[in-house]
C-alpha cells in the first residue's frame, strides 16, 4: 500500500487525484506554482508546496524539482495525472531511479506509444489494424513529396504530440505547405520535436477509444469504450459511454484488439486505446495514451469502477479490485473550457464572479475552479467538466440539457451555451455523432440561438441593474443583517 | 442608457416604480436576487458587472452588455488590428508601406499555446506594425494600422 503519493499536476486533474488518496487513506502532497496559489487543489492536499520559478519549464514540467520535492517530504510515490509530464518516459525512468513508485505504465510502454511512428509498427506487428498513413522523418521536403501518395483531405500530426497540438488538417494541396510549417512549428514548441506524419483523414468516422486496466498480476481487463466524437479543432468536447455504434460483439472486438495493444507493451496501470470507427464499421488503431484520461468519469460512471483507485492499488502491486465488465445507463461528460465558442473557441479570461455549477440527481462535477477565481492565460482553459449519469441516453441528453442550464457562470466567456444547444441537436440526439461534426453543423461558425425575448430580457436586467446601483447594494448589505449567532454571545456546538 | 451589444448600440431606459422596473411588457424586481416577470411567469435571473460590462444569466442564457458611459469616445477602432487575448508574436508577415486585402494573414501568434492568425480586417496601407517577432502582448493591445 502506498502511503504518501506527490501529485505533479495542477487544477481539476489534481483534485480528482488528491481526492481518490483521501478516500484510499493515502497522503496526498500537492505541488503548485506561485501563481496557482490558493487555488482549490492546494487545499484538497495534507501538504502543499510551493515550486521555485516561473513558467511552465521551471515548475510543472521541473522534473528535478519535483523529485526532490517528493523526497525531502517523505513521498513514496508520484502520479502524473494527464499532460505535463504524464506520458514523458524519462521522467518515469528518473522518479524509477530516484526510488520512487511511479503510478503509470513502465517508461519502456511510454515510449512505445508515445512516439507515435512507433507505436503504428508495433501495432502493426501485433496484428492490431492501423491508418493508412505515411511516416516523415526528412522535414517539410519530403512531407510535400509523400503527401500526394496519401491523398486528400489528410492530417499532420506531431509524432510526439497530443491534445491537438501541431495537428492540422489539410483539404487543398495549395495549404500543405503554410500547414506543414505551423505544425512543425507548433510542434517544436509544444513538444521540443517538428517530426511530423501524414495520415489519411478517415471523414465521417467516430471516434471510439477503450478502457484498459492491467496489474502486476498478468491480468489485462478493458472496460467498454467511450465515444469522443464531437471535437472542435481536434480536442474534445462531449463523450459518452456507451457508445450507439457498438453492439455487444464490436465492444468484445475492440477490446479484445485494445488488450492486445497493451499486451504487445507489456501495459501496467490504467491506459486507453484510441480507434477511429468508419462507417463501414472497420476500426483503425489511432494511439494509446498511457495515463489517466479527461473524460475517465464517463467510464467510472457506467461500468462502477474507481479508476484512479485501481491506478493506486496497481502502483502498490496490488490485484485490481473489480471484476467482470458490467455496464449500467448511460453517462455523458462535457468539458467547461474558457473560450469563446461564438469567435471560433478563441481562448477568454477573466474573474469568475459568479459561479453556480448545477446539483441534483445524477449530477457529477469535477472541477479545478470556484467562484472568485481568475481565469488566466498561463494555463489549459479546460476549467471543469460536468458528467451525467441517466438509464437511457435520452434521459442523460435531457439531464445534461437541464444542468447547464442551472449553470451560472459570469465573468468570464465559457462554452455552455454551445454544450447546451450541442445537447439539443438533432444530429446529437439521433447519435450521428462523428468528428467533422462541429464543421459540419456550423460551417460558417457557431452563434448562440437566442430569441429577442431573451435579448430583450437581458438589457431589461442589465439596466435596471446599471439604475438601481445593484452590485454595490450587495457588497454593503450585509452590515444591514445582523446575524444572531454574532449578537448572542455564545458559541453553538 | 446605451449599451454596447452584439446587435450594435441599443438604448433603453426601463420604467421605474420603486424596486420594480418594467420594459416591453417584462418587470424585473431588484432586491437581493433578481426575479424576471413575463406574463405572469417568475424566472430566476443572476448579473454582475465587471469593468462596465454588464454580465447577465437568464434561463440558460449568458449575455453581456458594455454600459457606454455619456461622454465617452465611441468604440472607434477603425483601421487598428488588436490581440484577441494576451500572447506572443511568432511571425510577422507584412511590412509597412505594404498593400494587403481584407482577410490576409499579417501576424501569427501564439496564446494558450495554440496559433492564431491576424487577418487584415480591410483593403489598404499598412501604416503601422507596433510588435515584433517575439514580443508578449497584452489583451486588445493594437498590433498594426492600416488605412
Amino acid at each position: 500500500m502506498l502511503k504518501r503519493v506527490l501529485v505533479a499536476n495542477r487544477g481539476e486533474i489534481a483534485c480528482r487525484i488528491l481526492r481518490a488518496c483521501r478516500e484510499a487513506e493515502i497522503e496526498g502532497v500537492a505541488i503548485f506554482a506561485a501563481n496557482d496559489s490558493g487555488t482549490l487543489f492546494t487545499e484538497l492536499a495534507d501538504i502543499s508546496i510551493q515550486l521555485d520559478g516561473e513558467g511552465l519549464a521551471e515548475t510543472y514540467l521541473n522534473q528535478q524539482q519535483i523529485i526532490e520535492i517528493a523526497q525531502q517530504n517523505g513521498c513514496d510515490s508520484i502520479h502524473p495525472g494527464f499532460g505535463f509530464l504524464s506520458e514523458r518516459a524519462d521522467f518515469a525512468q528518473a522518479v524509477i531511479d530516484a526510488g520512487l513508485i511511479w503510478i503509470g505504465p513502465s517508461p519502456t510502454a511510454i515510449t512505445q506509444m508515445g512516439d507515435k511512428m512507433t507505436a503504428r509498427i508495433t501495432m502493426r506487428a501485433a496484428g492490431v489494424p492501423v491508418i493508412p498513413g505515411e511516416e516523415v522523418e526528412g522535414g517539410l521536403e519530403q512531407v510535400l513529396a509523400l503527401a500526394p501518395s496519401v491523398g486528400y483531405p489528410l492530417l499532420l500530426k506531431a509524432t510526439s504530440g497530443g491534445g491537438g497540438k501541431g495537428m492540422r488538417a489539410v483539404h487543398d494541396a495549395a495549404d500543405l505547405e503554410s500547414e506543414a510549417k505551423a505544425a512543425m512549428r507548433e510542434a517544436l514548441n509544444a513538444f521540443g520535436d517538428d517530426r511530423i506524419y501524414i495520415e489519411r483523414l478517415l471523414v465521417g468516422s467516430r471516434h471510439i477509444e477503450i478502457q484498459i486496466l492491467a496489474d502486476q498480476h498478468g491480468r489485462t481487463i478493458h472496460l467498454g469504450e467511450r465515444e469522443c466524437s464531437v471535437q472542435r479543432r481536434h480536442q474534445k468536447v462531449f463523450e459518452e459511454s456507451p457508445s450507439i455504434a457498438l453492439d455487444s460483439e464490436l465492444r468484445e472486438q475492440m477490446g479484445e484488439a485494445a488488450c492486445e495493444a497493451a499486451r504487445a507493451v507489456s501495459f501496467e496501470g490504467a491506459g486507453t486505446v484510441e480507434f477511429l470507427l468508419t462507417p463501414k464499421g472497420e476500426f483503425f488503431f489511432l494511439e494509446m495514451n498511457t495515463r489517466i484520461q479527461v473524460e475517465h468519469p464517463v467510464t467510472e460512471m457506467v461500468t462502477g469502477v474507481d479508476l484512479v483507485r485501481e491506478q493506486l492499488r496497481i502502483a502498490a502491486g496490488e490485484p485490481m479490485s473489480c471484476g467482470p465488465l458490467s455496464m449500467r445507463g448511460h453517462a455523458i461528460e462535457v468539458r467547461l473550457y474558457a473560450e469563446d465558442p461564438a469567435n471560433n473557441f478563441l481562448p477568454a479570461i477573466g474573474k469568475l464572479q459568479i459561479f453556480k455549477p448545477p446539483t441534483g440527481p445524477g449530477v457529477r462535477f469535477d472541477t479545478g475552479v470556484r467562484q472568485g477565481d481568475e481565469v488566466t492565460p498561463n494555463y489549459d482553459p479546460m476549467l471543469a467538466k460536468l458528467i451525467v449519469w441517466a438509464p437511457s441516453r435520452e434521459e442523460a441528453l435531457l439531464r445534461m440539457g437541464r444542468a447547464l442550464d442551472e449553470f451560472v457562470v459570469l465573468g468570464c466567456v465559457t462554452n455552455i451555451r454551445f454544450l447546451r444547444e450541442l445537447c439539443d441537436h438533432k444530429d446529437v440526439v439521433d447519435g450521428w455523432t462523428t468528428t467533422d461534426m462541429i464543421d459540419r453543423l456550423w460551417p460558417d461558425g457557431w452563434a448562440p440561438d437566442q430569441n429577442s425575448i431573451i435579448t430583450d430580457a437581458g438589457l431589461l436586467i442589465a439596466s435596471s441593474c446599471e439604475a438601481a446601483g445593484f452590485g454595490k447594494q450587495l457588497s454593503t448589505k450585509s452590515s444591514e443583517h445582523i446575524s444572531p449567532f454574532t449578537t448572542l454571545n455564545r458559541r453553538f456546538p | 442608457m446605451e449599451f454596447n451589444t452584439v446587435d450594435g448600440v441599443v438604448e433603453i431606459e426601463p420604467q421605474r416604480d420603486g424596486s420594480t422596473f418594467s420594459s416591453n411588457g417584462m418587470l424585473l424586481e431588484v432586491g437581493s436576487d433578481l426575479w424576471l416577470e413575463i406574463d405572469g411567469r417568475k424566472y430566476k435571473a443572476h448579473a454582475t458587472k465587471v469593468g462596465d460590462v454588464w454580465w447577465v444569466h437568464i434561463q440558460g442564457h449568458t449575455m453581456r452588455f458594455e454600459l457606454i458611459e455619456p461622454g465617452a469616445a465611441g468604440a472607434d477602432d477603425d483601421g487598428g488590428m488588436v490581440a484577441p487575448m494576451p500572447g506572443k508574436i511568432l511571425e510577422v508577415m507584412a511590412e509597412v508601406g505594404q498593400e494587403v486585402k481584407t482577410g490576409q494573414t499579417l501576424m501569427i501568434m501564439e496564446a494558450m499555446k495554440m496559433e492564431h492568425k491576424i487577418t487584415a480586417n480591410q483593403d489598404g496601407i499598412i501604416q503601422e506594425i507596433l510588435f515584433q517577432v517575439g514580443d508578449q502582448v497584452e489583451q486588445g493591445a493594437q498590433l498594426l494600422n492600416i488605412e
